[in-house]
Protein backbone atom coordinates (compact mmCIF):
# COMPACT_ATOMS: atom_id res chain seq x y z
CA UNK A 1 0.00 0.00 0.00
CA UNK A 2 1.64 3.30 -0.56
CA UNK A 3 2.57 5.63 2.36
CA UNK A 4 0.27 8.33 1.60
CA UNK A 5 -3.26 6.33 0.30
CA UNK A 6 -2.14 4.38 4.50
CA UNK A 7 -1.84 7.79 6.21
CA UNK A 8 -5.55 8.81 4.25
CA UNK A 9 -6.87 6.07 5.25
CA UNK A 10 -5.59 6.59 8.64
CA UNK A 11 -6.77 10.01 9.08
CA UNK A 12 -9.08 10.85 6.95
CA UNK A 13 -11.77 8.13 8.02
CA UNK A 14 -12.13 5.75 5.27
CA UNK A 15 -11.62 3.39 8.21
CA UNK A 16 -14.80 4.83 9.25
CA UNK A 17 -15.99 1.46 7.56
CA UNK A 18 -14.16 -1.25 8.55
CA UNK A 19 -16.61 -4.27 6.81
CA UNK A 20 -17.25 -2.21 3.74
CA UNK A 21 -12.72 -1.49 3.45
CA UNK A 22 -12.54 -5.51 3.82
CA UNK A 23 -14.48 -6.41 0.85
CA UNK A 24 -17.33 -6.89 2.65
CA UNK A 25 -20.71 -5.25 2.62
CA UNK A 26 -21.90 -4.49 5.33
CA UNK A 27 -22.38 -0.35 5.95
CA UNK A 28 -23.77 0.71 9.57
CA UNK A 29 -27.45 0.53 9.35
CA UNK A 30 -27.17 -3.09 7.70
CA UNK A 31 -25.10 -3.94 10.60
CA UNK A 32 -27.77 -2.49 13.09
CA UNK A 33 -30.16 -5.00 11.70
CA UNK A 34 -27.91 -7.92 12.19
CA UNK A 35 -27.34 -7.09 15.43
CA UNK A 36 -30.85 -6.59 15.96
CA UNK A 37 -31.44 -10.29 14.61
CA UNK A 38 -28.36 -12.00 16.14
CA UNK A 39 -27.42 -10.24 19.89
CA UNK A 40 -30.28 -11.72 21.76
CA UNK A 41 -29.40 -15.42 19.88
CA UNK A 42 -25.49 -14.64 21.15
CA UNK A 43 -26.39 -13.03 24.40
CA UNK A 44 -28.35 -16.86 25.37
CA UNK A 45 -25.77 -18.60 23.89
CA UNK A 46 -22.83 -17.04 26.05
CA UNK A 47 -25.04 -16.56 28.93
CA UNK A 48 -26.04 -19.86 29.44
CA UNK A 49 -23.27 -21.52 28.51
CA UNK A 50 -20.74 -19.66 30.99
CA UNK A 51 -23.41 -19.22 33.03
CA UNK A 52 -23.00 -15.63 34.12
CA UNK A 53 -24.65 -12.74 32.67
CA UNK A 54 -22.09 -9.68 32.99
CA UNK A 55 -19.57 -11.85 31.26
CA UNK A 56 -22.58 -12.56 28.55
CA UNK A 57 -22.43 -9.14 28.28
CA UNK A 58 -18.86 -8.41 27.97
CA UNK A 59 -18.03 -11.02 25.55
CA UNK A 60 -20.89 -10.55 23.29
CA UNK A 61 -19.50 -6.47 22.76
CA UNK A 62 -16.30 -8.16 22.26
CA UNK A 63 -17.37 -10.55 19.85
CA UNK A 64 -19.31 -7.57 17.79
CA UNK A 65 -16.33 -5.39 17.88
CA UNK A 66 -13.89 -8.09 17.05
CA UNK A 67 -16.70 -9.29 13.99
CA UNK A 68 -16.34 -5.58 12.47
CA UNK A 69 -12.33 -5.41 12.76
CA UNK A 70 -12.08 -8.85 11.18
CA UNK A 71 -11.31 -9.08 7.14
CA UNK A 72 -13.66 -11.55 6.48
CA UNK A 73 -13.30 -14.36 4.34
CA UNK A 74 -15.17 -13.59 0.73
CA UNK A 75 -16.80 -16.66 1.40
CA UNK A 76 -18.55 -15.30 3.88
CA UNK A 77 -19.97 -12.41 1.78
CA UNK A 78 -21.35 -15.33 -0.46
CA UNK A 79 -22.85 -16.56 1.83
CA UNK A 80 -24.63 -13.69 4.09
CA UNK A 81 -26.27 -13.46 6.63
CA UNK A 82 -26.17 -17.50 7.93
CA UNK A 83 -22.12 -17.27 7.55
CA UNK A 84 -21.92 -14.18 9.50
CA UNK A 85 -23.56 -15.67 12.23
CA UNK A 86 -21.98 -18.77 12.29
CA UNK A 87 -18.94 -16.44 11.89
CA UNK A 88 -20.27 -14.23 15.00
CA UNK A 89 -20.86 -17.28 17.09
CA UNK A 90 -17.33 -18.85 16.35
CA UNK A 91 -15.35 -15.59 17.54
CA UNK A 92 -17.69 -15.71 21.05
CA UNK A 93 -16.69 -19.55 21.41
CA UNK A 94 -13.25 -18.25 21.02
CA UNK A 95 -13.05 -15.46 23.25
CA UNK A 96 -14.98 -18.09 25.77
CA UNK A 97 -12.43 -20.59 25.76
CA UNK A 98 -9.90 -17.79 26.27
CA UNK A 99 -11.95 -16.59 29.30
CA UNK A 100 -11.76 -20.08 30.62
CA UNK A 101 -7.91 -20.49 30.34
CA UNK A 102 -7.10 -17.22 31.96
CA UNK A 103 -6.59 -17.84 35.74
CA UNK A 104 -9.11 -15.96 37.47
CA UNK A 105 -9.07 -14.45 41.08
CA UNK A 106 -12.62 -14.75 42.49
CA UNK A 107 -13.37 -11.93 44.80
CA UNK A 108 -16.72 -11.14 46.29
CA UNK A 109 -16.97 -7.92 44.27
CA UNK A 110 -16.48 -9.77 41.20
CA UNK A 111 -19.83 -11.68 41.17
CA UNK A 112 -22.12 -9.91 39.49
CA UNK A 113 -25.02 -8.89 41.70
CA UNK A 114 -27.89 -11.00 39.61
CA UNK A 115 -26.03 -13.83 40.90
CA UNK A 116 -27.68 -13.09 44.64
CA UNK A 117 -30.78 -11.92 43.43
CA UNK A 118 -33.75 -13.77 43.82
CA UNK A 119 -35.13 -15.28 40.77
CA UNK A 120 -38.79 -12.97 40.18
CA UNK A 121 -39.37 -14.15 36.79
CA UNK A 122 -41.36 -17.39 36.67
CA UNK A 123 -39.99 -18.13 33.05
CA UNK A 124 -36.61 -17.71 33.99
CA UNK A 125 -36.77 -19.39 37.09
CA UNK A 126 -38.70 -22.72 35.62
CA UNK A 127 -36.28 -22.65 33.17
CA UNK A 128 -33.25 -22.09 35.26
CA UNK A 129 -34.58 -24.91 37.27
CA UNK A 130 -35.16 -27.17 34.73
CA UNK A 131 -31.75 -26.72 32.97
CA UNK A 132 -29.55 -24.80 35.01
CA UNK A 133 -28.22 -27.88 37.36
CA UNK A 134 -28.23 -30.06 34.92
CA UNK A 135 -25.43 -27.37 33.02
CA UNK A 136 -23.84 -26.78 35.84
CA UNK A 137 -22.56 -30.46 35.86
CA UNK A 138 -21.40 -30.44 32.28
CA UNK A 139 -18.03 -29.76 31.03
CA UNK A 140 -18.18 -26.05 29.28
CA UNK A 141 -17.39 -27.27 26.05
CA UNK A 142 -20.49 -30.26 26.39
CA UNK A 143 -22.47 -26.93 26.95
CA UNK A 144 -21.37 -25.12 23.73
CA UNK A 145 -21.91 -28.51 21.71
CA UNK A 146 -25.34 -29.18 23.11
CA UNK A 147 -26.31 -25.36 23.01
CA UNK A 148 -25.57 -24.67 19.47
CA UNK A 149 -26.86 -27.98 18.35
CA UNK A 150 -30.43 -28.38 20.52
CA UNK A 151 -31.25 -24.39 20.62
CA UNK A 152 -29.47 -23.32 18.13
CA UNK A 153 -30.48 -26.00 15.76
CA UNK A 154 -26.68 -25.97 14.03
CA UNK A 155 -25.76 -28.93 12.33
CA UNK A 156 -22.55 -31.22 13.07
CA UNK A 157 -20.21 -29.19 10.40
CA UNK A 158 -21.44 -25.92 11.46
CA UNK A 159 -20.72 -26.51 14.86
CA UNK A 160 -17.31 -28.09 14.33
CA UNK A 161 -16.78 -24.87 12.07
CA UNK A 162 -17.80 -22.37 15.13
CA UNK A 163 -15.46 -24.80 17.86
CA UNK A 164 -13.11 -25.71 16.05
CA UNK A 165 -13.32 -29.22 16.80
CA UNK A 166 -13.30 -32.29 14.37
CA UNK A 167 -16.55 -32.48 12.11
CA UNK A 168 -16.03 -36.56 12.98
CA UNK A 169 -16.13 -36.26 16.30
CA UNK A 170 -18.54 -33.66 16.98
CA UNK A 171 -21.12 -36.54 16.45
CA UNK A 172 -19.85 -38.35 19.35
CA UNK A 173 -19.03 -35.86 21.58
CA UNK A 174 -22.69 -34.77 21.20
CA UNK A 175 -23.81 -38.04 21.49
CA UNK A 176 -22.15 -38.53 25.17
CA UNK A 177 -23.12 -34.84 26.15
CA UNK A 178 -26.28 -35.49 25.64
CA UNK A 179 -27.07 -38.41 26.88
CA UNK A 180 -25.71 -37.84 29.97
CA UNK A 181 -28.00 -34.23 30.09
CA UNK A 182 -31.19 -36.16 29.57
CA UNK A 183 -30.20 -38.57 32.56
CA UNK A 184 -29.49 -35.50 34.73
CA UNK A 185 -32.84 -34.23 33.68
CA UNK A 186 -34.59 -37.63 34.19
CA UNK A 187 -33.28 -37.76 37.19
CA UNK A 188 -33.57 -34.14 38.17
CA UNK A 189 -37.52 -34.48 37.15
CA UNK A 190 -37.99 -37.80 39.66
CA UNK A 191 -38.61 -36.28 42.77
CA UNK A 192 -40.61 -33.30 41.42
CA UNK A 193 -42.63 -36.16 40.49
CA UNK A 194 -42.40 -38.13 43.00
CA UNK A 195 -43.44 -34.78 45.26
CA UNK A 196 -46.15 -34.13 42.62
CA UNK A 197 -47.85 -37.37 43.45
CA UNK A 198 -48.00 -37.39 47.07
CA UNK A 199 -49.61 -33.55 46.95
CA UNK A 200 -52.59 -34.72 44.71
CA UNK A 201 -52.80 -38.16 47.59
CA UNK B 1 -20.04 -46.28 25.71
CA UNK B 2 -21.57 -47.44 22.21
CA UNK B 3 -22.91 -44.59 19.79
CA UNK B 4 -26.18 -46.14 18.79
CA UNK B 5 -28.04 -43.55 16.76
CA UNK B 6 -31.27 -44.52 15.58
CA UNK B 7 -32.31 -44.36 12.20
CA UNK B 8 -35.06 -42.07 12.47
CA UNK B 9 -33.14 -39.37 14.55
CA UNK B 10 -33.24 -37.17 11.03
CA UNK B 11 -37.19 -37.31 11.13
CA UNK B 12 -37.33 -36.68 14.57
CA UNK B 13 -35.03 -33.78 14.18
CA UNK B 14 -36.73 -31.90 11.38
CA UNK B 15 -39.86 -32.56 13.20
CA UNK B 16 -38.36 -30.88 16.32
CA UNK B 17 -36.97 -27.69 14.09
CA UNK B 18 -40.22 -27.04 12.23
CA UNK B 19 -42.14 -27.08 15.80
CA UNK B 20 -44.25 -30.28 14.43
CA UNK B 21 -43.34 -32.23 18.18
CA UNK B 22 -45.80 -33.02 19.53
CA UNK B 23 -48.86 -32.13 17.80
CA UNK B 24 -48.26 -32.45 14.40
CA UNK B 25 -46.21 -35.79 14.90
CA UNK B 26 -47.77 -38.85 13.30
CA UNK B 27 -48.73 -41.50 15.89
CA UNK B 28 -46.51 -44.53 14.85
CA UNK B 29 -43.23 -41.54 15.65
CA UNK B 30 -45.25 -41.09 18.53
CA UNK B 31 -44.79 -44.49 19.45
CA UNK B 32 -41.36 -44.98 18.86
CA UNK B 33 -40.28 -42.07 20.82
CA UNK B 34 -41.66 -43.71 23.43
CA UNK B 35 -40.05 -47.13 23.19
CA UNK B 36 -36.14 -45.39 21.84
CA UNK B 37 -34.12 -44.19 24.27
CA UNK B 38 -31.82 -42.25 21.53
CA UNK B 39 -35.09 -40.29 20.05
CA UNK B 40 -36.48 -40.30 23.26
CA UNK B 41 -33.11 -37.87 24.60
CA UNK B 42 -33.36 -36.26 21.24
CA UNK B 43 -37.10 -34.88 22.37
CA UNK B 44 -36.30 -34.04 26.23
CA UNK B 45 -33.04 -32.78 25.62
CA UNK B 46 -34.05 -30.67 22.64
CA UNK B 47 -37.20 -29.62 24.62
CA UNK B 48 -35.56 -28.20 27.58
CA UNK B 49 -32.53 -26.04 25.56
CA UNK B 50 -35.23 -24.50 23.06
CA UNK B 51 -37.34 -23.63 26.77
CA UNK B 52 -34.12 -22.24 27.92
CA UNK B 53 -33.34 -20.60 24.94
CA UNK B 54 -36.46 -19.10 24.67
CA UNK B 55 -36.40 -17.85 28.17
CA UNK B 56 -32.88 -16.35 27.62
CA UNK B 57 -33.47 -14.53 24.30
CA UNK B 58 -36.55 -12.53 26.03
CA UNK B 59 -34.33 -11.70 29.15
CA UNK B 60 -31.20 -10.74 26.40
CA UNK B 61 -30.13 -7.06 27.08
CA UNK B 62 -31.04 -4.60 24.52
CA UNK B 63 -27.22 -3.10 23.46
CA UNK B 64 -26.29 -0.16 21.12
CA UNK B 65 -25.07 -1.28 17.85
CA UNK B 66 -24.25 2.34 16.80
CA UNK B 67 -22.14 2.19 20.29
CA UNK B 68 -20.28 -1.03 18.83
CA UNK B 69 -19.81 0.01 15.18
CA UNK B 70 -17.78 3.20 16.90
CA UNK B 71 -15.75 1.05 18.92
CA UNK B 72 -15.06 -1.19 16.04
CA UNK B 73 -13.95 1.91 14.00
CA UNK B 74 -11.77 3.64 16.82
CA UNK B 75 -10.10 0.51 17.63
CA UNK B 76 -9.48 -0.38 13.39
CA UNK B 77 -8.09 3.00 13.29
CA UNK B 78 -5.73 2.57 15.97
CA UNK B 79 -4.68 -0.78 15.00
CA UNK B 80 -3.86 0.83 11.60
CA UNK B 81 -1.85 3.74 13.45
CA UNK B 82 0.14 1.45 15.15
CA UNK B 83 0.93 -0.47 11.80
CA UNK B 84 2.25 2.46 10.26
CA UNK B 85 4.23 3.73 13.24
CA UNK B 86 6.49 0.60 13.27
CA UNK B 87 7.96 1.21 10.37
CA UNK B 88 8.50 4.89 11.49
CA UNK B 89 9.89 3.00 15.18
CA UNK B 90 12.18 1.55 12.69
CA UNK B 91 13.91 4.06 11.03
CA UNK B 92 14.26 6.27 14.33
CA UNK B 93 16.37 3.62 16.14
CA UNK B 94 18.35 3.21 12.79
CA UNK B 95 19.13 6.88 12.25
CA UNK B 96 20.10 7.09 16.42
CA UNK B 97 22.36 4.10 15.94
CA UNK B 98 23.98 5.86 12.77
CA UNK B 99 24.24 9.17 14.49
CA UNK B 100 25.75 7.72 17.15
CA UNK B 101 28.06 5.69 15.47
CA UNK B 102 29.27 8.31 13.33
CA UNK B 103 29.89 10.72 16.16
CA UNK B 104 31.81 8.56 18.21
CA UNK B 105 34.21 8.11 14.95
CA UNK B 106 34.07 11.96 14.60
CA UNK B 107 35.31 12.28 17.83
CA UNK B 108 38.17 9.35 17.43
CA UNK B 109 39.27 10.56 14.20
CA UNK B 110 39.68 14.49 15.56
CA UNK B 111 41.54 13.38 18.90
CA UNK B 112 43.73 11.35 16.35
CA UNK B 113 44.49 14.50 14.31
CA UNK B 114 45.67 16.29 17.51
CA UNK B 115 42.91 18.18 19.26
CA UNK B 116 44.02 18.82 22.78
CA UNK B 117 40.40 17.85 24.41
CA UNK B 118 42.03 16.88 27.73
CA UNK B 119 43.89 20.65 28.00
CA UNK B 120 40.78 22.51 26.57
CA UNK B 121 38.59 20.87 29.61
CA UNK B 122 40.92 21.92 32.10
CA UNK B 123 40.90 25.25 31.52
CA UNK B 124 37.40 25.23 31.61
CA UNK B 125 36.58 25.50 35.12
CA UNK B 126 39.76 28.13 35.54
CA UNK B 127 37.90 30.32 32.79
CA UNK B 128 34.90 32.89 33.97
CA UNK B 129 32.90 32.24 31.21
CA UNK B 130 32.96 29.97 28.32
CA UNK B 131 34.82 31.07 25.22
CA UNK B 132 35.30 28.40 22.28
CA UNK B 133 38.47 30.60 22.16
CA UNK B 134 39.75 28.51 25.08
CA UNK B 135 38.71 25.32 22.33
CA UNK B 136 40.59 27.37 19.68
CA UNK B 137 43.35 27.61 21.98
CA UNK B 138 43.93 24.31 23.51
CA UNK B 139 44.16 23.56 19.39
CA UNK B 140 47.33 22.99 17.79
CA UNK B 141 48.47 25.18 14.93
CA UNK B 142 48.55 22.76 12.16
CA UNK B 143 45.06 21.26 12.94
CA UNK B 144 43.07 24.27 13.03
CA UNK B 145 41.10 24.38 10.19
CA UNK B 146 39.45 20.85 11.74
CA UNK B 147 37.85 23.04 14.26
CA UNK B 148 35.73 24.73 11.66
CA UNK B 149 34.61 21.43 11.06
CA UNK B 150 34.15 19.84 14.35
CA UNK B 151 32.04 22.35 16.26
CA UNK B 152 29.38 22.72 13.24
CA UNK B 153 29.07 19.14 13.55
CA UNK B 154 28.93 18.45 16.91
CA UNK B 155 26.34 20.97 16.93
CA UNK B 156 24.49 19.28 13.89
CA UNK B 157 25.00 15.51 15.92
CA UNK B 158 23.34 16.83 18.96
CA UNK B 159 20.72 18.62 17.47
CA UNK B 160 19.90 15.83 15.04
CA UNK B 161 20.77 12.96 17.93
CA UNK B 162 18.06 15.25 20.28
CA UNK B 163 15.50 15.67 17.98
CA UNK B 164 16.01 11.46 16.97
CA UNK B 165 15.59 10.75 20.72
CA UNK B 166 12.62 12.67 21.49
CA UNK B 167 10.97 11.04 18.31
CA UNK B 168 11.98 7.68 19.53
CA UNK B 169 10.89 7.94 22.66
CA UNK B 170 8.00 9.95 21.93
CA UNK B 171 6.05 6.79 21.00
CA UNK B 172 6.77 5.05 24.31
Amino acid sequence: MPWESALQIVYTGAAAEPARVAGFPLDSDAFAGFYERSARPLWAYLARVSGDTALADDLMQESFVRFLCASQPASLAAEGEVACRRYLFRIATNLMRDHWRRPVSASLEDIPEEFFAAATDSAQADSQAILGPALAVLRPRDRQLLWLAHAEGYTHKEIAEITGLASASIRLLLFRARRKVASLLREQSKPQQNATVRRHS
Amino acid sequence: MMLKSCTREGEMKSLLASGAWPHACPPDLRAHVEACRSCGDLVLVTGAFQNARAEAVGRAPAGSPGALWWRAQLRRRNAAVERLCKPILGAQIFALAINITLALAFVVSQARHGIHWLTWLERIPQARTLHLEALWSAAQPDAGWSLYLLIPALATLALVGGVVVYLATEKQ
